[in-house]
């Protein structure tokens, strides 16, 4: 290793091969510390996390080796699987609509003005707040009795007297889903913008000049060149929804009824609530593998080589 | 740095050096709550210069994780004030020491808090003694009861003078209401609401916490009157939703006519709200009678405390119990758990802290180690039922919800033995 560090370049015609050996050992070097992070921080973990999955492992006590005794249990749990099918409805709805406002946002925002990156400015503020710290904002505008949205809809005489709409599934979820476009559109949208404002002008300019209608370009000029970043914030959207918590629990604590907990809820349900660490690590792995299975469906699909039409 | 670090070294070797000749030096670990008593109390002990307690107050909703943490790295505290319903979970996982010798050497063991040791109690040996208490009760506004034409002075004695009081109180107008309860909490409901099962004759579990018993007629009764309350709007909207920030904050409003509460809202009230009188009762039965959760703390030590300092720890434990630490315990907003020393412990105290301390010691506490994942947990069995139950639009909803939280607890219960 110390002869790649010395590696000088004065040395005297060394051998094409041994010049690329040396540097190949030199990437290693530079790559080493983030590969040893990288170690530490994730592959470590997995494996213990793998190794706990196959153990009763109470959080205080002795651990015990079950075998597969935890994915045998999870394949039959109901409430898993209904957790982890509200949230693929939720990574749905959060997904169409995330992009579908962030693309308009970001086609609002494209150009140049001082009015223009006034509003840019504003549609990215609620990003920087944090999830729990906005989420506790939205528990206090829906509390029914001192908060916004109820006494409001009841002064204008939209409701007749108070509805507490964190009480019933639909206007609760809606609520969420309204609160996280509230503070994630504005992330997507640079995403997004940073695409649109790649496309030479001259391109649309042509079309304009062939007769092409806004939907036209829109459909065939301006999606296939953002196909890159629409790929990225599409990915981040479903992975990120996918691993939802923090609005759930703390907005609605699971709420109505357990109708709302999501699969990492129930993940942190299992291990830190119920102390069993052990299950808890199995359904995460489950988890991680459906995680890694839509990344890839989404990466084949949306790559150049992907399947064309 | 060095220097500050030098002197640090020293004032440590001078605390520590007088404690070489005998005294012993023990860690103690306290929940968020007993952050009023138990650094006082802890003060006290350590001014006496012999044994030292080292306090630290760990937030609430971590103290289990951080204890089964620091347990699985070896720096466990020597000592802890544990919720007392984790007891049992903690002495089946082999956690705790054995205490029953020097339990039962007290010449006053027979006058500590029974509640408390029977949770304190695993398989037949005592793991957790009697620390903090905190009983639950009923609380009215007086103030509205007069406003409504009512007798202030008059407790509510069963459920039907409850409900009297609270649709006399929910006429008073829009803003006011008859009744509160945190619809959606599951520790404040089986600290306030199975009282009302209790004093009716029923019970939530059977045979040291084996045998679920939700599905009785006392529960059914019990969830229709809070269910017939909520109905008729003398409780507000916000109820539905609250899984327990409002449990206190609700009734200090001072738009609340009764809830039940615990007598930690005694001390929190006089200081809080000083305008507001308020009278405190017992949770009575539906006809009659009455019964209480006796909460708080019990005291426990971790298995693998060095057993050179179990004399320190058991002097701040006689300490605690002595009139001395009782007063003090007392005084910052804990009752006494010791019966003999109580009157003289709560003595030049506000009146209504002798009623709490009558209701704890009447208390009762469910038994199970499964408590978090039945009780506590804000998608358990019995908070899921709760919430069904109390806002059901019909009696069959009732049903449905109890059958549902029958076989879900007795299942938890199943698969953690």
């Amino acid at each position: 290793m110390t002869d790649g560090l010395m590696a000088v370049p004065e040395t005297p015609m060394p051998t094409r091969r041994r010049r690329r050996r040396h540097s190949q050992w030199n990437g290693l070097l530079f790559v080493l510390p983030s590969l040893l992070l990288v170690t530490i921080f994730f592959i470590v973990p997995l494996g213990m996390a793998a190794w706990m999955s196959l153990h009763k492992w109470p959080l205080m006590g002795v651990p015990r080796w079950v075998g597969f005794d935890n994915y045998e249990r999870l394949l039959t749990d109901k409430s898993f699987w209904s957790s982890l099918w509200f949230t693929i409805e939720y990574t749905v709805v959060i997904t169409i609509g995330l992009l579908g406002v962030a693309m308009a946002l970001a086609l609002i925002v494209q150009g140049q003005g001082k009015a223009i990156s006034a509003y840019r400015t504003i549609y990215f503020l609620p990003v920087v707040t944090g999830f729990a710290s906005a989420a506790l904002l939205w528990v206090w505008l829906s509390n029914v009795d001192t908060g916004l949205f109820s006494p409001l809809a009841q002064d204008i005489g939209l409701t007749e007297g108070r509805v507490n709409i964190l009480a019933n599934f639909t206007p609760a979820f809606w609520s969420v889903i309204f609160m996280v476009i509230w503070k994630m559109a504005g992330f997507y949208m640079v995403i997004l913008m940073s695409g649109l404002q790649s496309i030479p002008t001259d391109y649309i300019e042509a079309a304009r000049i062939d007769g092409a209608k806004w939907s036209q370009r829109f459909r065939f000029i301006i999606m296939p060149l953002i196909r890159k970043p629409f790929a990225l914030a599409l990915i981040l959207c479903i992975s990120g929804s996918m691993l939802a918590f923090d609005q759930f629990y703390i907005i609605l604590s699971g709420g109505p009824r357990n109708q709302t907990v999501t699969a990492v809820y129930k993940i942190f349900n299992e291990s830190f609530i119920s102390f069993r660490l052990g299950y808890g690590a199995a359904l995460s792995m489950v988890l991680l593998v459906i995680l890694l299975a839509l990344s890839v469906i989404q990466l084949t699909f949306l790559s150049d080589k992907g399947p064309k039409k | 740095m060095t220097i500050k670090a030098l002197l640090g070294g020293v004032a440590m070797a001078a605390i520590a050096l007088p404690g070489l000749a005998q005294a012993e030096t023990f860690s103690l670990w306290v929940r968020s709550d007993g952050s009023e008593f138990m650094p006082k109390l802890v003060d006290a002990f350590n001014a006496k210069g012999e044994d030292k307690a080292e306090l630290q107050i760990v937030p609430v909703n971590e103290l289990v994780q951080k204890y089964a943490i620091a347990a699985a790295g070896g720096s466990q505290p020597d000592a802890l004030s544990l919720d007392l319903i984790f007891t049992p979970s903690f002495a089946q996982a082999g956690q705790l020491k054995d205490m029953t010798d020097f339990a039962k050497s007290l010449p006053y063991y027979d006058s500590l808090s029974q509640a408390h040791l029977s949770v304190g109690t695993y398989d037949g040996k005592i793991y957790g003694m009697p620390f903090s208490a905190d009983a639950s009760v009923l609380v009215w506004n007086k103030n509205l009861y007069k406003k409504a034409g009512l007798d202030p002075d008059k407790a509510p004695a069963n459920w039907n003078d409850i409900r009297k009081a609270a649709e006399a109180i929910g006429a008073l107008g829009d803003d006011t209401y008859g009744f509160y309860f945190s619809g959606n909490c599951g520790g404040c409901n089986i600290f306030t609401f199975t009282p009302l099962i209790w004093a009716s004759g029923g019970n939530l579990f059977e045979d040291k916490g084996a045998k679920a018993t939700v599905k009785t007629p006392q529960m059914k009764d019990a969830l229709e009157f809070y269910r017939g309350m909520a109905k008729d709007d003398l409780v507000p909207a916000g109820s539905q939703t609250d899984s327990g920030s409002n449990f206190f904050a609700a009734f200090a409003g001072g738009n609340i006519g009764l809830t039940p509460s615990g007598s930690f809202a005694i001390g929190a009230l006089n200081n809080q709200y000083p305008d507001l009188d308020y009278g405190v009762t017992y949770l009575p039965g539906k006809d009659g009678d009455w019964s209480s959760f006796a909460g708080g703390d019990n005291i426990v030590v971790s298995a693998k405390t060095d057993e050179d300092k179990m004399p320190a720890i058991e002097a701040f434990i006689k300490f605690a119990y002595s009139s001395e630490g009782q007063t003090i315990l007392a005084k910052n907003g804990s009752l006494p758990v010791r019966a003999d020393v109580a009157e003289e412990a709560l003595k030049g105290l506000d009146s209504r802290y002798l009623i709490a301390a009558k209701a704890m010691d009447k208390g009762r506490t469910p038994y199970t180690p499964v408590f978090n994942d039945l009780i506590n947990s804000l998608n358990g069995p019995w908070v899921n039922m709760l919430n069904k139950a109390f806002f059901a639009d019909s009696a069959e909803e009732v049903d449905e919800a109890m059958d549902e939280a029958q076989e879900e607890m007795q299942s938890i219960i199943d698969s953690s033995r």
